[in-house]
């Protein structure tokens, strides 16, 4: 792990970020689960595994040939060590989602996957949630496979305090989130004052965005995989009317950056005037219903030779609907300075870096100082 | 202001809408519930020609409805013929986006002629 001079010159700012992730391997998963997926796991833990990649926990199909060089493969496998590493970006608050179980919405076995997501929860809360680090709180991961479940999941961790999120994974989910399948989870996530938090990851999967595997390499995969998912998924909530219909739940997109947003929202809102019958429950415009209910983390932030452009792209969206995030430890996580020297006033900067993200997560309690 | 004469009640019998010229402005003349009402031939969408458009009801869903899609408002909503942008003839204001209100011009029956200020 290097994070360089990191936190320098970022003075006393609060960030908050909204995507870390925490290495969570069969094996550390196993004690949590039930018989007899528990055999299932230990079995994953003592076979060859590769980053982002166990067939039966977080099957991929990696298709580009290995390239001696590169930039380092980062993971964290203790809360201990997320600490000192937010620390030393000068992060004081993360929001903790998995690595390999970004791919859970693939597996087609229903009891597993509902079994891997309580595992999960349970490891989550346990060995992170509950380890005396500060500043470190997570996301419920709510199986789509198994929506009764996942609502259930839900209602039993709602009164955890490090609890601020319900992670729904978007990477090979079918059919995508806006589906009425879904629904107990929405009103379990709104019943329990928390926010759902959409999350993708770049697979290759007979599901949307499907077809990734017609790019010849990762270069090509990387820039739809994520983006794609998380609009097709904004239009999917949209097009059920889930925030009409779920008016205190709110959503954040992550890991698509944030130049989609507003061609996403002044789309939504023309085919509204066109097809506002078809969707009579969006009494308003999709925009103004995203504006209330919707947030957008900025990782991988669009990176213009003219940092203006970025700024102007915020605008365009409000920047108090703009949350960092870092990603890390991921290949293309972004530095907290990368967001925090974007030409915006100060009062927009601490909304980005730190405020947007309370108003989110409103159960996290902001710190006097910086704990970072 | 002024009063112009655009034709008699029969003219324009309950459930019609046409559009009439008044000093080079269009203007779609609906009759709804034995009602009279005047809007601008003009979607302040694409300016397209939405009195031209057909008249119906449309669709509403929302707790009132127990989120059940259902018909409302039949014979009151008028659809532009360019791009389906719904307005509520008796309100003018646009479904998709209630801010957005048509202006109104005002239509009165005396002596069974159709009269319109403007």
């Amino acid at each position: 792990m290097t994070t360089g001079q990191a936190g320098k010159g970022l003075g006393d700012m609060l960030i908050v970020d909204a995507d870390v992730h925490v290495n969570d391997l069969p094996q550390a998963l196993a004690p949590y689960a039930a018989m007899p997926w528990r055999l299932s796991l230990e079995t994953l833990g003592r076979s060859p595994q590769r980053y982002l990649d166990i067939p039966g926990f977080a099957p991929n199909l990696k298709l580009d040939p290995p390239i001696p060089g590169g930039h380092e493969l980062r993971s964290v496998h203790s809360a201990h060590q997320m600490r000192a590493e937010l620390s030393a970006l000068s992060i004081d608050i993360g929001i903790l989602f998995p690595d390999n179980l970004l791919q859970i919405a693939l597996l087609p076995n229903i009891q597993y996957a509902a079994e891997l997501a309580r595992a999960y929860n349970r490891w989550l809360a346990e060995q992170w949630l509950q380890s005396g680090e500060a500043g470190l709180y997570g996301a419920i991961l709510a199986s789509p496979q198994d929506p009764e479940d996942a609502a259930r999941e839900i209602t039993r961790y709602a009164q955890e305090p490090r609890v601020a999120g319900v992670y729904l994974p978007c990477a090979g989910v079918h059919p995508l989130w806006g589906h009425h399948k879904y629904d107990p989870i929405f009103a379990a996530a709104q019943e329990a004052n928390l926010p759902v938090l959409l999350h993708s990851v770049t697979v290759i999967s007979p599901q949307f965005p499907y077809q990734l595997d017609q790019f010849e390499n990762h270069f090509g995969r990387q820039m739809l995989s994520h983006s794609f998912s998380m609009m097709a998924n904004f239009v999917s909530l949209m097009h059920t009317g889930v925030p009409a219909r779920f008016p205190k739940l709110k959503f954040c997109f992550t890991e698509a950056g944030i130049g989609w947003v507003p061609y996403m929202l002044w789309r939504a809102d023309r085919y509204h005037a066109e097809y506002r019958r078809l969707v009579p429950f969006l009494e308003r415009r999709p925009s103004e219903y995203a504006r209330e209910c919707m947030w957008f983390a900025t990782q991988p932030i669009e990176e213009s030779d003219k940092p203006q452009d970025v700024a102007a792209i915020i605008n365009l969206i409000g920047d108090e609907r703009i949350v960092f995030a870092s990603d890390w430890p991921h290949h293309d996580f972004d530095h907290p300075k990368a967001i925090a020297n974007l030409p915006v006033s100060p009062e927009a900067r601490c909304r980005i870096m730190a405020d947007n993200a309370l108003r989110l997560f409103d159960r996290i309690p902001r710190p006097p100082g910086k704990l970072a | 202001m002024a009063e112009h004469i655009i034709g008699t009640l029969d003219e324009f019998p309950e459930g019609s809408h046409r559009v009439v010229r008044v000093r080079n402005i269009e203007i779609g003349i609906f009759n709804i519930h034995g009602t009279l009402y005047a809007l601008p031939n003009v979607c302040t969408h694409q300016f397209g020609p939405l009195c031209e458009g057909t008249v119906n009801g449309t669709t509403a869903c929302n707790a009132e409805t127990g989120w059940r899609i259902a018909w409302v408002r039949n014979g009151e909503i008028v659809t532009c013929p360019w791009h389906g942008v719904e307005f509520d003839i008796l309100s003018g204001r646009c479904l998709a986006q209630p801010r957005i209100r048509l202006r109104q011009y005002p239509v009165t029956v005396a002596d069974g002629q159709v009269r319109l200020n403007l």
